[in-house]
């Protein structure tokens, strides 16, 4: 069986899909305020999106057309509900730290998208591909605002806490003088545009325009 | 008529199958899910006792802010109380643990659970948040408002002013009701 690694590639950077196809954003604005929530939304939304897309795609057949959106929020609902719970159980430091975020997954675009736009017409191994690579990029992406924002917004980078660390790192000169703003919801709004900016210039000077 | 007869089968067969997995993952999940609350809750109450000898619960009913009181003793004597405190965050509910001398001031306080916005109003359950309360209650007000803490205490709760507010309210019914307790019950 010959695998389309381009399917993978893709949702990294040339399709990526928060900065490229511009989906998510909700929980990307809205959790991207600590390195920590963007790792633990990232693992969220990869197993949600990877159960979905396998999902969906095995049962292209025998989900008729007209009732394919009721019978995917089902599908994406139940892995939501899912990963909660087992979040909830034991990870419960990122389950709280998510808050409302986590079942929000529900209504994330990149979901439903990716299983009308793709799943429901390709190959359970190709839609295997396709979600691990825009889980991928959904995860950089993510992690680059919410690195940028903390960084800049508390002089801080919060992982996660393993014996005697406490999880936090602080960053000397940004921790004395932190830019408030970048914290909160203007701020994200803010470096949303110049990343986005910056990703197009990248995607029009590699066209040569 | 047929075609929607099957189209109503397939979603209910996908809604069964959805139910199995649900059912299957909260029977695994639920009993972790209780005993790691209780034993939060025992910790946050272990907590905020400053060492004294935890007591036995009286539910309270229609008192605004406080759903319980626990007693706090030292050598058989009353020493103060821990509050069972809930209030309205800008995410929802918000439960927390309050201690207080029998004076009225608030000691140790945490908060056991909330909905607030991840790293705005989720820092008010950080270590270190509930010490800008402490011995407020009694001869010094509880700070209610942004004015009335310091310059880095205002800063710390940029973006998360309604669930800084709502604990603040929490804390000072809390300490009105062991004020009006007169130093005993």
């Amino acid at each position: 069986m010959k695998l389309n690694w381009k399917e993978l590639t893709k949702g990294i950077f040339k399709e990526n899909p928060v900065f490229v196809i511009v989906l998510g954003l909700c929980p990307v604005l809205g959790v991207s305020t600590q390195v920590s929530n963007a790792i633990g939304m990232s693992a969220g939304v990869l197993f949600v999106l990877l159960f979905s897309n396998i999902l969906v795609s095995a049962l292209r057949n025998f989900i008729p057309d007209s009732i394919h959106i009721p019978a995917y929020i089902v599908i994406i609902a139940s892995l939501v509900t899912i990963t909660e719970l087992v979040m909830h159980a034991f990870v419960p430091a990122v389950y709280s730290a998510l808050g409302v975020y986590l079942p929000l997954i529900v209504v994330n675009c990149i979901i439903l998208g990716r299983a009308e736009a793709f799943a429901s017409r390709n190959t359970v191994v190709d839609s295997i591909l396709d979600a691990i690579g825009m889980s991928i990029g959904f995860a950089l992406s993510l992690t680059l605002i919410a690195a940028i924002r903390e960084l800049m917004g508390n002089g801080t980078i919060t992982l996660f806490p393993m014996g005697s660390f406490d999880g936090v790192i602080n960053i000397p000169w940004f921790y004395n003088n932190p830019i408030r703003v970048m914290s909160l919801a203007p701020g994200a709004l803010l470096l949303m545009g110049f990343l986005m900016a910056f990703f197009d210039w990248n995607t029009a000077r590699k066209k040569g325009r | 008529m047929t075609k929607n007869i099957r189209y109503a089968l397939i979603l209910l067969s996908i809604c069964a199958v959805a139910a199995f997995f649900l059912a299957l993952t909260n029977s695994v999940t639920a009993p972790v899910i209780e005993e790691m609350s209780i034993q939060a809750r025992l910790k946050a109450l272990e907590a905020v006792s400053g060492g004294l000898e935890i007591g036995e619960q009286t539910d309270l009913d229609n008192t605004p802010f406080v759903q319980y009181t626990i007693d706090l003793n030292e050598g058989g004597k009353r020493a103060g109380y821990i509050l069972g405190l809930v209030t309205a965050g800008y995410g929802g509910q918000m439960t927390l643990v309050a201690s207080y001398n029998l004076d009225g001031a608030m000691q140790y306080a945490q908060l056991l659970a909330h909905s607030e916005t991840p790293g705005l109003g989720s820092k008010a359950a950080d270590s270190g948040y509930m010490d800008k309360f402490k011995d407020t209650g009694a001869n010094v007000p509880v700070p209610t408002a942004k004015a009335m803490l310091s310059d880095s205490d205002a800063q710390a709760i940029s973006g998360s002013s309604v669930t800084f507010t709502a604990i603040a309210k929490a804390i000072a019914a809390g300490s009105e009701y062991v004020k009006g307790l007169g130093g005993g019950k």
